[in-house]
């Protein structure tokens, strides 16, 4: 400790303002404060420094933390998957759910389903599907694990679990029309799953399979570019597709 | 592949809020770990991206941050300080990260102090916010060197002399010394 005859260090300064010192080096310091003027206000540019930092730090970050819904969504599903993935590891698989459906999804879906009459089933399938049967499924895998793979694009789904999204969606006889399509593309870590397929129309809607497959190639880009979280990309697409869309192509109609 | 009837207990336990069936103990389990997410996510995330890692990778490392406290509580270790052991773990996964994208970080790194001297802001009404003060400030900040920096951010925000050097495997004077240093600097770019 330095004292009286000598000035106090920057690291014992510090200490003092962070209340890091023993009471008795407290002690020394704050009575050399009282007769030293210099390392008084060398006390006083450290705080001052201190202010600074924050407020620079805070600046810094405060426009580039993205909202905390869909990470914490996601942590929540992978919680409730532990055991599950413990399973998985013992037969070398890392396949497991996580459901993307969100406040905000289902209400878009509402519009989209909720509100059909149930005896025109078919006609409610013909832009999204149905949250409560398709809410989304993905692979556990990373931004890093989805972008290396060469792009998938929509691998085909076994016809035996195209016949059961078919049946679960009321589709019948007319089924030519419709394409059973991923909700969360494997393009983006999406998992061939029934809980990810729906049926979905060719060109009963202007809201059609090919038009989505525009926005999973624009978010992969933006995905695989670093421009956008893949948990918020998995999300968008899971809880309204065409909200999405809209959203990253600027318009309120399909480009095509 | 799971049928539709056959409701695998996490569909009910997310997407709907009603209990899968599993016991009161994991809920709470879950539960707390949720909590520790929502008060320290942003700190966390703003240390990692602070290590130099980009905003997305910050997320993921985050959310294995937090399956390994669930793994940690779960196996009935210390509760005790988990807001260091938080900070510890996502400190060694960013370390682990880094050294496997060591390439890209080193570019990234390298060109951080110079773009944040001459970066203007992301749009007009923030270049005015923004003082040129700030910009040179944040410019020494990323120009410091790492050990120096990481010690800076952890006591942004919120940790303790102890816990930084525990964090950083340092002594406590190594912090005090490291500390005194940086904002030494800082306040010298403030006198300019």
């Amino acid at each position: 400790m330095q004292h009286q005859d000598k000035h106090i260090s920057d690291p014992e300064l510090l200490q003092d303002i962070e209340n890091e010192l023993s009471a008795h080096a407290q002690k020394q310091v704050r009575a050399h404060l009282d007769l030293c003027w210099q390392c008084r206000t060398r006390r006083q540019e450290l705080e001052t420094a201190i202010a600074d930092f924050v407020r620079a730090h805070q600046q810094e970050f405060e426009a580039i933390l993205p909202p905390a819904t869909a990470p914490r969504a996601m942590l929540k599903a992978r919680l409730s998957q532990v055991p599950r993935i413990e399973r998985a590891a013992s037969s070398d698989r890392r396949f497991t759910w996580a459901i993307l459906a969100m406040a905000g999804g289902l209400a878009a879906f509402i519009l989209y389903v909720g509100l059909a009459p149930r005896t025109s089933r078919q006609a409610i399938v013909l832009s999204a599907p149905d949250a409560r049967l398709t809410p989304g499924a993905t692979l556990l895998e990373n931004r890093q694990a989805v972008c290396a793979q060469a792009n998938i694009k929509n691998k085909a789904v076994p016809v035996a679990l195209q016949r059961e999204v078919f049946a679960e969606y009321g589709v019948r006889g007319e089924s030519h029309g419709y394409e059973v399509d991923y909700l969360v593309t494997p393009a983006l870590g999406g998992a061939e799953d029934i809980h990810n397929l729906w049926p979905h129309s060719y060109s009963a809607t202007v809201w059609n399979a090919k038009v989505k497959d525009e926005l999973e190639d624009r978010l992969r880009e933006m995905v695989c570019n670093g421009s956008l979280d893949l948990a918020e990309a998995q999300r968008e697409i899971a809880s309204n597709w065409i909200g999405a869309y809209k959203k990253y192509f600027h318009t309120n109609e399909p480009l095509q | 592949m799971t049928t539709r009837s056959t409701v695998h207990p996490a569909v009910s336990a997310i997407g709907t809020g009603v209990s899968s069936g599993s016991s009161s103990s994991r809920e709470r389990l879950e539960a707390e770990v949720v909590a520790l997410f929502d008060e320290l996510r942003d700190p966390l995330l703003r240390y990692l991206v602070s290590f130099g890692l980009v905003t997305a990778d910050g997320e993921e490392l985050l959310q294995e941050v937090f399956l390994a406290l669930f793994q940690h509580l779960n196996q009935g270790k210390s509760k005790k300080n988990l807001r260091g052991w938080l900070f510890r773990v996502a400190h060694n996964l960013a370390l682990k990260h880094r050294s496997k994208t060591q390439r890209d970080f080193a570019k990234r790194t390298q060109s951080q102090a110079a773009e944040f001297a001459r970066e203007p802001g992301p749009n007009p009404e923030d270049q005015v916010q923004r003082s040129q003060a700030q910009q040179r400030l944040q410019a020494v900040v990323h120009a410091l060197p790492e050990q120096d920096r990481l010690c800076l951010f952890l006591r942004a925000e919120g940790l303790r002399y102890r816990e930084i050097a525990g964090i950083l495997d340092i002594s406590l004077g190594a912090v005090s010394i490291s500390l005194a240093r940086s904002l030494g600097r800082i306040a010298r770019t403030a006198e300019r």
